[in-house]
């Protein structure tokens, strides 16, 4: 459909345009002729718009067509609420297999869910693929219509043609007695009044004002834009970081991915007392405080896991971290999530007991992970043979640890020194306090006697509790990093500011033209009809045409 | 009445001084449209492209036959540093094992004798141990009569790397670096570490 685009007043307007761009006149006949006219974006042509488009304009008017954004717009939400049937497997700490969880925790449709990948809805290409085509959408429709609009608000006519007033959805058609100069004049004032900002031309007149909340939707769109750039940043991997860490207490553990590492220095559980809990709640056991008191290291040397070097720390953040006071360094956060009550020796202190003498030498360090080959006690030296962290027995009755975890250490000594075979003496020693350990320990040493390693004269002893130390409890704590949500508040900052003007304000105008003592006033505005028929009715009071403001609506009259 | 001419004639000389520069401006305008145009959608391109892309590195790849074998760099227990470059260009096998886990224990006889068997030829075999101390990896070895190399990961980093859901878990990996099969649990027999030895070398 070609449109012959040079309008009766001499106006050349490009491809597209529904309103002349000079006089108003409507140019597209597809309405009939008593009805308000389609006043969107002043009836300026969109952008773009072109008679013969090459595969990059048909791209950008794809992306340009409002009814195309709709339609992403409905997909996304249609996926997004299909992403929430059944969890997401982010929202797992530790999902080995999805599939077969899936399909065991919600059956048949739940493996059906997770093989279509919806259980990975948010992370999907075709999810991300649509966000990223609404953000190129808004982009598009925007600059395409933004502009138009902005040069045809800036280069208004002020004498309209007679078609485009008529047709607006507030008009009035009357005689005036007046001189038309000094009426135009008078009622210009009276706009002015009404803050209006008034231009004339003869006996014509253009009245606008709050002509800057047309930018409104704009400007929620940059918001927009920015909103989805910064949730998009969140796949950049320095830009979002959510993990879990299990840290027993003086433990200092790397955070996964970061050159950081984080101790747990003492964590503590209050409980609330009985008399202070509600009758139903009394005997129950409910948390008053979990608190652990942390401290984060940066890694200065040796950070890339080098195999003959330990990482060089330095500490450089304290924080007693509670729930909703995360540590907080450089973007990196941790906030409290769980603990576990699970009791685990870290490092004892133990005296070397000669049972013959009475004396005793040390106290020597003995430190659970990663324990030193030789100690010295006294005059004797101590060297590590074996250690089981977790000591039990294999199907042939040998000793064996049964796991990683310090459950139950126990550790086999050579002893050497004065008065002593030269090729020492062996000795198995439990530092756990429990009875069968000892049990355990005296049983092993014993039938190394028999077998002639040792001659029973040793012995170890923890004399205090200070020789002790040990993690009561285990910390799990959330690392995070979302360095995209500053940027995330920025754009819903500035898509709230674009919202209200959008909302608040309303842009009204008024244009009028005497044609031999004939006046004819046409108005518009996006919103809110009854207010700029008040106004006008009011401001026409003012110089003596007395109208009922509901006698203006056109769209009333016509029917 | 002098108010309104006045600015009647303010009104005329805005609109004739935008008509005086109206032909200059579209033309200018229209003469960007074009490469505003591009500049958007190959932003769109970047932008899009990368947020996509990123959805295709899925975070938990599981390793399979036919990928690529992380590499590491670990202490052994004879001091020395391994890596898994030093082994390139020679089939590999790599056991998991830990002194905590009966079936580990149990297949190191015959992970011995195959690696007894092979010893003068190409092929290469080792042990990684699965964060344990030096001590009890060492006495463990000692008294299983174990001399095949063992290197020492740290802190579970390694075992994560690879993925290792149970233990035992041995790779063989084949002289190009590409992970050929993996065994997940045991103990092995001799003759099995045999037969993937023999697919690895393409005897078999």
């Amino acid at each position: 459909m070609i449109h012959n685009t040079k309008c009766e007043c001499g106006h050349q307007n490009p491809t597209g345009t529904v309103l002349c761009e000079s006089c108003g006149k409507p140019l597209v006949e597809d309405l009939p002729l008593d009805t308000p006219l389609e006043m969107r974006y002043d009836g300026a042509a969109r952008r773009s718009q072109k008679q013969n488009p090459a595969v990059i304009d048909r791209v950008w008017n794809f992306f340009s067509s409002v009814k195309i954004a709709i339609w992403l717009i409905i997909l996304t939400l249609i996926g997004a609420a299909v992403g929430t049937i059944y969890p997401q497997e982010s929202t797992f700490i530790n999902l080995d297999d999805p599939a077969s969880y899936y399909k065991e925790t919600y059956g048949t449709s739940g493996a059906i869910y997770q093989a279509l990948g919806f259980s990975r809805t948010y992370e999907s290409w075709w999810f991300i693929g649509l966000l990223v085509m609404i953000g190129t959408s808004l982009v598009i429709c925007s600059l395409d219509r933004v502009l138009p609009l902005y040069k045809a608000l800036s280069k208004q006519q002020v004498r309209k043609h007679m078609s485009f007033l008529t047709r607006q959805q507030t008009v009035l058609e009357t005689d005036i007695a007046a001189d038309p100069e000094k009426w135009v004049a008078d009622f210009g004032a009276q706009l002015k009044r009404k803050r209006y900002r008034v231009w004339t031309d003869g006996t014509a007149l253009l009245a606008e004002k709050n002509r800057f909340s047309r930018w409104g939707p704009y400007i929620n769109h940059i918001g927009l834009i920015v909103f989805l750039l910064a949730v998009l940043g969140r796949s950049v991997p320095a830009w979002h970081m959510d993990q879990y860490v299990g840290i027993d207490e003086h433990q200092v553990k790397q955070i996964p991915g970061t050159d950081y590492y984080i101790g747990n220095d003492k964590f503590t559980v209050e409980y609330y007392k009985d008399e202070e809990l509600p009758d139903k709640l009394k005997g129950t056991a409910r948390a008053k405080l979990y608190q652990t008191q942390a401290t984060l290291y940066a890694c200065t040397q040796y950070c890339n896991d080098d195999p003959l070097h330990d990482p060089v720390l330095k500490p450089v953040e304290s924080h007693a971290i509670e729930v909703n006071s995360p540590l907080e360094y450089k973007g990196l956060k941790l906030y409290q999530y769980n603990f576990e009550e699970k009791v685990r020796l870290i490092e004892v202190k133990p005296m070397l007991l000669d049972t013959v003498s009475g004396k005793s030498y040390g106290p020597f360090d003995l430190k659970m992970s990663d324990p030193a080959e030789k100690s010295q006690a006294g005059p004797y030296t101590l060297t590590l043979r074996d250690v089981y962290p977790d000591f039990g027995l294999d199907e042939e009755g040998r000793p064996m640890t049964k796991s990683r975890d310090f459950n139950n250490p126990a550790f086999v000594f050579r002893i050497t020194g004065p008065d002593v075979d030269e090729k020492g003496e062996l000795y198995i020693y439990f530092p756990m306090p429990s009875a069968s350990d000892k049990g355990v320990q005296q049983q092993i040493n014993a039938s190394f006697k028999k077998l002639g390693s040792n001659t029973g004269r040793f012995n170890f002893q923890v004399g205090k509790m200070e020789n002790v130390t040990f993690s009561q409890y285990t910390t799990f704590l959330n690392v995070r990093v979302d360095r995209a949500m500053p940027y995330v508040w920025v754009g819903a900052g500035i898509s709230m500011i674009g919202l209200v003007m959008g909302f608040y304000w309303h842009h009204r105008r008024i244009w009028l033209r005497i044609d031999g003592g004939r006046l004819t006033l046409g108005a518009h505005t996006n919103k809110n009809t009854y207010g700029i028929r008040n106004e006008t009715a009011s401001a026409l009071a003012k110089v003596g045409i007395v109208v009922d403001p509901k006698a203006l609506d056109n769209r009333r009259n016509t029917r | 009445m002098f108010k309104t001419g006045a600015l009647g004639v303010s009104l005329r000389i805005r609109y004739f001084r935008y008509n005086g520069r109206k032909g200059a401006g579209g033309d200018k305008v229209k003469r960007y449209r074009k490469p505003i145009q591009y500049i958007i959608l190959a932003v769109v391109l970047l932008v899009g492209g990368y947020a996509i892309g990123q959805s295709f590195l899925s975070p938990n790849k599981a390793l399979k036959p036919g990928s690529d074998a992380p590499a590491f760099e670990l202490l052994g227990l004879d001091g020395q540093t391994h890596t898994l470059d030093s082994y390139k260009g020679k089939p590999l096998v790599v056991n998991f094992w830990g002194t905590f886990c009966p079936p580990c224990r149990n297949e190191m006889p015959a992970l011995q004798a195959q690696y007894d068997k092979w010893k003068n030829t190409d092929v290469q075999l080792i042990g990684i141990n699965l964060s344990e101390d030096r001590v009890s990896v060492g006495s463990f070895l000692r008294s299983y009569d174990i001399n095949f190399p063992v290197l020492l990961d740290k802190n579970k980093k390694t075992e994560k790397k690879y993925g290792l859901k149970e233990y035992p878990t041995t790779f063989f990996i084949s002289a190009d670096g590409k992970i050929k099969d993996i065994v997940i649990g045991g103990p092995m027999s001799e003759e099995t570490i045999e037969s993937h030895i023999k697919r690895l070398l393409g005897t078999d």
